[in-house]
């Protein structure tokens, strides 16, 4: 019983996917630009989000230390710092240490004269790096309040900007797709509609002889999904292959800002866009079928 | 069988199609409803139906309370109707024999049964020698038949055709009549809605006369007017 219904619902998906197979094409394509539009933007959100994070996870605070504490007293320092819920690594980097790194990046004759640890005028530090980047303006502020600390930086406009910028790109991001999906939705339905429009004479047959409300909506929606399941097939291969493609090029051409690997994000794309599809597929047919089974 | 109690439908437009109607109609009756144009009988017709409630009264069909039937009740309740409309409504790109077979399916019958029901509804209606053959194929009469077979197949216990022979010629009528009036005595009851005087004069049914929607005549072997 149940078996033979799902071959049924099966055979009248295909024949009228074949009965209107212009419109079938139509709609078919459009799911396939929306999921393809709907893809890219999630591949580039997602390779935002991670140079974002790389970016972030660069960003660290540096803590001075005062001038007159004792080793001892600097050694306490340290361990109430690494104590702070929020602080991953804390590392000293002594005065001769950030002087050594001084002149390394600017040259001899910029520290010439003061590295003597007498006159050597850089202060020992702390270098701070938090467990989330979003927690640094938190951990300086307490930072501040140590006594023992002198001063505290971090690249605080950076972080912030970089966050609101991240959360902002994500936001119009979320709302691209759910209006490209709702609009691909909405041409599914459209063309399930002709399908229902040329058989309402069947569905008005059905409902005088007493066939279930699913026995009739099941063709449907089952054509329903397999359109959107063809047209999110598609835009899946194409990505697959672009987004290798670019993975490539980038390695050669921009390595300072390396995208994610094809395998890390394309089994999951590929997950979304066939769920989409199906989704999408299914949900238009439920709504173009709906008005017909009005008892 | 059919109970019908103080029954009142009034259109959303604001037309009071019947009024406070009571009927009962027993098993194996076959009933005329007659009246002119407009008198209210395809909406009576309907609402055995359900294709839609009535504003007021209660309607009880086999035991069962048409408004108080749930929204998956519906379905084995048209099961156990079978409808026959003036304008036929069969699937043109179907054979007789699909488009008979068509109404089982799609209750999910076996096919076993199918295979053996649909010959006998054909051989019933007298149609089993053009069962591979397309509607257009037919003539108006034939077509019909192919809805009295269509509204048999699934053995319901009453049939309701409104105006059956409404796009036909009174000899071809009168053949459609007969085989109504052949699976009425094979026990089935029949609800007819028309408004062929020659039909209602000829069979000495049972006729219920409606005008303007209300009631103004029911009688045992009646007649047109
Ligand atoms: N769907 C409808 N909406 C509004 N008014 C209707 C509808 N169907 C029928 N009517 C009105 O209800 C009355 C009875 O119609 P109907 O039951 O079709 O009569 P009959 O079948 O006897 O000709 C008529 O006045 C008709 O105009
Ligand atoms: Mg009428």
């Amino acid at each position: 019983m149940l078996i033979r219904n799902i071959l049924h619902y099966i055979k009248e998906a295909f024949l009228s996917i074949g009965r209107n197979g212009w419109m079938s094409f139509a709609s078919v394509s459009v799911v396939a630009v929306s999921l393809f539009i709907l893809g890219t933007f999630y591949l580039v959100n997602l390779n935002a989000e991670h140079i974002t994070a790389e970016l972030e996870s660069q960003v660290e605070i540096i803590a001075e230390v005062a001038e007159d504490l004792t080793a001892e007293e600097i050694e306490q320092l340290r361990v109430t710092v690494i104590q702070l819920p929020e602080v991953e690594e804390v590392r000293f980097v002594s005065k001769s240490e950030a002087l050594q790194r001084l002149k390394e990046r600017m040259g001899e004759e910029w520290v010439e004269g003061y590295e003597d640890e007498e006159r050597n005028p850089l202060p020992h530090s702390f270098e701070i790096r938090t467990i989330v980047p979003q927690d640094v303006p938190v951990v300086a502020g307490k930072l501040e309040k140590i006594p023992g600390i002198a001063d505290v930086e971090y690249g605080a406009g950076v972080v912030e900007k970089l966050f609101r910028v991240g959360s902002v790109v994500r936001w119009i991001g979320l709302t691209f797709m759910v209006g490209l999906a709702v609009t691909a939705m909405f041409l599914i339905a459209n063309t399930i509609k002709l399908t229902v429009n040329a058989r309402s004479k069947e569905i008005m047959i059905m409902k005088w002889v007493g066939a279930t409300e699913w026995f009739i909506r099941w063709p449907f929606v089952i054509e329903g999904i397999i359109l959107g399941l063809i047209g999110a097939l598609i835009p899946s291969l194409l990505l697959y292959y672009l987004y290798g493609e670019a993975v490539n090029w980038s390695q050669t051409n921009i390595n300072f800002l390396p995208l994610l690997p094809s395998y890390l994000v394309i089994g999951e794309l590929i997950k979304l866009l066939l769920l989409l599809g199906t989704i999408i597929g299914a949900l238009g047919s439920a709504l173009s079928v709906r008005r017909f089974l009005k008892v | 069988m059919i109970e019908i109690r103080h029954v009142n439908m009034v259109y959303p437009n604001g037309v009071r199609a019947l009024n406070d109607i009571n009927l009962n109609i027993d098993r194996n009756e076959f009933v005329f409803v007659v009246g002119a144009s407009g008198a209210g009988k395809s909406t009576l017709i309907r609402l055995l139906g359900l294709e839609f409630p009535p504003t007021a009264g209660k309607i009880k069909v086999l035991g069962k309370e048409l408004t108080r039937l749930r929204r998956r009740e519906i379905p084995a309740y048209r099961r156990s109707i079978g409808v026959v409309f003036q304008d036929f409504r069969l699937l043109e790109n179907r054979c007789v024999y699909d488009n008979v077979a068509f109404a089982m399916q799609v209750v999910g019958a076996r096919p076993r049964d199918i295979r053996r029901r649909v010959p006998e509804a054909l051989e019933a209606v007298g149609l089993l020698d053009k069962a591979r053959m397309k509607p257009q194929e037919l003539s108006g009469g034939e077509q019909q038949r192919v809805c009295l077979a269509r509204a048999i197949v699934n053995n319901p216990s009453l049939i309701i055709a409104d105006e059956p022979t409404g796009n036909l010629d009174p000899k071809t009528s009168m053949e459609i009549i007969e085989h109504l009036k052949a699976i009425n005595i094979r026990g089935t009851t029949v609800i007819m809605a028309t408004h062929d005087r020659e039909i209602v004069n000829a069979l000495k049914k049972r006729v219920i006369a409606l005008e303007n929607g209300r009631i103004i005549r029911d009688e045992q072997r009646g007649e047109y007017s």
